[in-house]
């Protein structure tokens, strides 16, 4: 075991760490024995504005409870100035001392758990309080053991694997408690569990997790345990070899760059294949997992030299655990993960390359934190910010040293940037494929709070971060280009629309179609959405100002095309407009869009259904220009006619989604909503409007590189799948009865064919498109209306394409697709049969919802 | 389930539970409190939420483009002044599900729109009639009395209109 920590200084102490000159705020100064809340006199080192923030302290004169005590130290553990060594023991003596308060002891293993299920950073401190508990009171080591061993249990029963992770890594830091192998011989029984697994199933996404875990696990013991247990280390880590370097085929989709490109910012790793490789090369190097909190195992021993110590502290034999069979995979999909990271891979190394164990092991912390933690988010960067806090001494360099001035200072040591590590972690989460564990906007509101808190350490790495992805947005999958869009536009409408454009403006000569000008395009338009022109207009260098256009400033609604006299059917457009403002009879309407189809007639318009349609939902979208509500009751009024339409003519139904955008086409935000409304009253059919994006507007494929494009297809593609996975979790209960159970498999079948078609269609035409088979991409090639180079981006776009909506139809595919529901229900049957009682009792209760398969395994 | 190890953002405000608590001390008389639940599971289940500080020049558009990465929005219903029917800086923001409401809460409460900080709040639910600003001169209470010049918002309180102008 490693020897004390020296250098406090250094570590929390007065050192302006980044924390904007804020940290004398964070000094503790509570001396954790009971007199912080005594009142005394040259008691100025607190000062006034001491920790406003966190929980603020009792009225003085006022000896804090036992039982809040122990929250409150639990719960703060390692995040104050003191030497983490000693505050984990002064921990552990108070809860001796206060052992026989019941509620206080009840308190203290509640928030045990709490702090192992919630704060990840925490877990090796936590766990050192219940090490040296060991050595001065050993009931409370075997109840903490038990607490956290339930819950272990629990989890895993349920599937629950982070919550089973982290578990799982305190019994792996009380590894010198147990006896034998301790922790490795449980980590060997779970990876036979993976054997099996894989042998039933050679894409068996469960067992990846489950090396996940024990790859993870692993460091942590052996940071505790020390060198006894390398050996067994070295064996486990052999077995696993084949299947970290297993590649599945759901991987293919989930590359968060073009690999064949040489300018993307990272290739693609696996989570565990890198894992694999990391330990791989530690065990070489004789584990000296640096980063890792190490504690003294005689620190106890120390402080306390007249022996009044038992002898030899007690030893325990690892607690059994239950491994199901079959083992549940628990309640949310499961994929592959790749490995992100934006600074990974630069130059001058201010995050742990790829090659060190610290990577992996101080990402997964983070994103766990982050990910667990997410109901508040100024907690969460108030942790970040800390982050070197929970970490070996030296792991990283001093707070907020500005990136040019990196190198210099920390000269030849390994020490990592924390800010570069905490922005290029929530970068990987916002950046996960196929799905991020939370909604985007969890991410998007995290780094401005991690901005807030930390300003002049956080925003430079911010900034070098969207450099960097904006240099390789060519090469970057398109959605998640989408998603970088997103997030940028919504940060920078949090800080007054700032941003040094200047340096894009040479990108302004491309070609609209390049991805970066592309991206620019997009950019001001999504900030317009959440603003106003004119307002986004100011915030930018005047070269960029003609991509706003001036008529946007004006607060009037679109031009109404009718009323211009050369617009054929002006007149009944005009009326169309007047009887929907009037709210005239439908035979009225009905008259006007009858003189439309006769004049049509007369014109050789094969489908008269069509310019009419035009002419009523121009008229609707000219009404309701005023706001989302008008609209919505101008549909209202007008859906009878709407459904008509549509289920009368193809080109007439197409012709909705044609004329909403024509008239939005400044304002595609505006445009976008509207058709989503037209999908919910099911105007609109999901396909129809994919059918309009494919066949009558990407027309020789340039459209795909307008954002907008892109969104529309996406959102209908979301709301397909959304509603089969509702489906899917209608069929997935214990007891439906057969009558339901044939008309949820007839609803599924048909919705699940219909997911299918459309899919294949995009994929289909895309393809075409991607491989410059398009006709009408020829077409334009062979008549000079597009260039060589214009093409080569139509192409490339069309290839961005193809890779989002295969990943997409992969993973729809996987989640409702006739094999994993099959499984699923499967499992619910095995669990209907090993749980007769609590099966039982639902019954009783007449509750069966979906969600209770999951909640009754807990 | 075990208290968690940090306050949880999503939680109704003090004014919710305040309103919450002036209810049941005016039904005191006739029951006791804990007999009065309706309000606790109406905010359990609550899928709606009133949004306040905007400025009156917020769009609903503007509103859908923020609120909607929390989810689908089921309905928005703009506040309006009482007299003028014009906006006047709130809005109620429905959703179709309760978990999209609490992450709203969680991740859009606090932050931007508009350039104005928002807040968020759980609601029992919209009823005919809240839409409106209930201040003297038709607009929201707080923007009667304000004697800071807030521009987003009408200017200074409209109480003290006739000594500024």
């Amino acid at each position: 075991m490693d020897t004390r920590l020296d250098g406090i200084d250094d570590r929390r102490g007065g050192g302006d760490r980044g924390r904007n000159r804020g940290n004398n705020k964070r000094r503790r100064d509570d001396d954790d024995d009971g007199q912080h809340y005594r009142p005394g006199p040259g008691d100025d080192r607190r000062g006034p504005q001491r920790r406003r923030r966190d929980n603020p302290p009792p009225p003085r004169r006022y000896e804090e409870p036992a039982v809040a005590a122990v929250r409150r130290r639990l719960v703060k553990i390692a995040s104050s100035t003191k030497l983490p060594e000693d505050e984990v023991i002064e921990i552990a003596e108070y809860i001796r001392d206060h052992y026989d308060e019941e509620d206080a002891q009840k308190e203290f293993f509640d928030v045990l758990v709490g702090v192992v299920v919630e704060q990840p950073l925490k877990i090796p401190f936590v766990a050192a309080v219940i090490f040296y508990a060991n050595q001065i009171n050993a009931d409370i080591t075997v109840e903490a053991m038990k607490r956290v061993g339930d819950r272990l249990q629990k989890a895993l029963k349920a599937g629950q694997w982070k919550e089973f992770k982290l578990l799982l890594r305190f019994f792996a830091c009380l590894q010198p408690v147990f006896e034998d192998d301790g922790i490795f011989t449980f980590l060997g029984q779970l990876f036979d569990t993976v054997v099996d697994l894989q042998s039933a199933n050679e894409n068996d996404v469960v067992g990846i997790e489950l090396v996940k875990i024990i790859l993870l696990t692993i460091p942590y013991a052996l940071a505790s345990g020390g060198r006894r247990f390398h050996e067994k280390a070295r064996e486990l880590l052999d077995s696993t070899g084949i299947v970290a370097g297993n590649t599945l085929p759901m991987e293919a989709y989930i590359h968060p760059y073009d690999s064949e490109s040489e300018e993307k910012v990272i290739g693609y790793h696996s989570v565990i294949g890198l894992l694999q490789q990391q330990l791989t090369a530690e065990a070489q190097s004789g584990w000296e997992l640096s980063c890792i909190p190490k504690f003294d195992v005689d620190a106890v021993r120390k402080k306390n030299p007249e022996g009044t110590l038992p002898e030899a502290p007690a030893t325990y034999p690892f607690p059994t655990f239950t491994i199901p069979s079959p083992v549940n995979p628990g309640p949310k999909p499961l994929f592959p993960e790749a490995y992100f990271s934006l600074f990974a891979d630069q130059e001058f190394g201010t995050v742990p390359r790829t090659t060190e164990i610290a990577s992996s092991i101080i990402r997964d912390a983070i994103v766990d934190t982050i990910e667990l933690l997410d109901y508040n988010r100024d907690e969460v960067a108030k942790l970040l910010v800390d982050l070197d806090c929970y970490w070996s001494l030296h792991t990283f360099a001093k707070r907020g040293i500005p990136f040019d001035k990196f190198r210099e200072s920390v000269g030849d040591k390994v020490m990592y940037k924390s800010e570069d590590m905490v922005i290029d972690a929530i970068f990987s989460m916002l950046f996960k494929l196929p799905t991020p564990e939370h909604k985007l906007v969890y991410f998007h509101c995290l780094i401005t709070q991690c901005c807030k808190v930390a300003p002049a350490a956080i925003a430079p790495s911010l900034g070098r971060a969207i450099r960097t992805i904006y240099k390789s947005i060519h090469v970057m999958d398109l959605e998640l280009t989408y998603r970088f869009l997103d997030w940028f536009s919504h940060h920078l409408s949090n800080f007054e629309f700032r941003w040094r454009w200047a340096e894009w403006v040479e990108d302004l000569q491309l070609s609209n179609l390049h991805p970066k000008k592309a991206f620019i395009i997009a950019a001001l338009d999504k900030e317009i959405r959440l603003s106003f022109a004119k307002r986004i207009r100011s915030t930018l260098p005047e070269d960029m100002h003609p991509l706003i256009p001036k008529r946007l400033d004006e607060d009037n609604s679109p031009d109404f095309k009718y009323e211009n006299p050369e617009t054929p059917y002006a007149t009944e457009g005009q009326t169309l407009l007047v009887q929907l403002r009037k709210k005239a009879s439908h035979d009225d309407i009905q008259q006007t869009i009858d003189q439309i189809h006769d004049q049509a007639a007369e014109r050789g318009i094969t489908d008269v259904l069509v310019p009419s349609t035009d002419a009523f939902v121009t008229a609707i979208c000219r009404l309701g220009a005023k706001s989302l509500s008008h609209v919505l009751s101008c549909i209202e009024r007008g859906k009878e006619r709407l459904l008509n339409i549509a289920q009368t003519s193809e080109s007439a139904r197409r012709q909705i989604v044609a004329s909403v955008i024509e008239y939005w086409k400044d304002q595609p935000g505006v445009a976008v909503r509207i058709i989503d409304i037209l999908l919910n009253y099911t105007v609109l059919a999901p396909i129809t409007v994919v059918q309009w994006v494919f066949e009558d507007y990407v027309g020789a494929g340039g459209a795909l590189a307008e954002s907008w494009v892109f969104e529309v297809v996406f959102n209908t593609v979301a709301k397909v799948s959304n509603r089969n996975r509702q489906i899917v979790s209608a069929r997935i209960q214990q007891g439906l009865p057969p009558e339901q159970v044939e008309m949820v498999e007839g609803t599924l079948n048909r919705d699940r064919r219909g997911a299918r078609e459309m899919f294949g269609y995009i994929e289909d035409t895309v393809r075409g498109i991607a491989g410059g088979a398009n006709d009408r991409l020829i077409e334009n090639e062979t008549n000079g209306e597009l260039s060589a180079e214009e093409s080569r981006l139509i192409r490339a776009w069309g290839k961005r394409w193809l890779t989002v909506f295969i990943r997409k139809a992969a993973v729809e595919e996987s989640v409702v697709g006739e094999e994993s529901v099959e499984a699923k229900l499967r499992l619910l049957a095995a669990q209907a049969d090993a749980e007769p009682e609590a099966m039982q009792l639902q019954e009783a209760n007449g509750v069966a919802k979906a969600e209770n398969g999951d909640e009754d395994m807990l | 389930m075990p208290r968690n190890t940090i306050d949880r953002l999503d939680k109704p405000s003090t004014y919710a539970m305040s309103k919450k608590r002036r209810r049941n001390r005016n039904r005191d008389d006739e029951q006791q409190r804990d007999q009065t639940p309706e309000f606790d599971d109406k905010l359990k289940e609550s899928t709606t939420l009133y949004v306040g500080n905007l400025s009156f020049y917020t769009t609903e558009e503007q509103i859908h483009e923020l609120f909607s990465k929390c989810g689908e929005i089921k309905r928005l219903v703009m506040g309006l002044d009482r007299f003028q029917k014009t906006p006047c800086g709130f809005c109620f923001v429905e959703y179709y599900t309760h978990q999209d409401a609490l992450d709203c809460m969680k991740y859009i409460g606090g932050t931007k729109l508009d350039e104005r900080v928002i807040r968020t709040d759980l609601d029992e639910g919209f009823e005919e009639g809240r839409q409106y600003g209930r201040g003297r001169s038709g607009g929201q209470v707080r923007d009667e009395y304000r004697d800071e010049f807030d521009p987003g918002r009408g200017g200074f309180g409209r109480a003290y209109a006739d000594e500024y102008d």
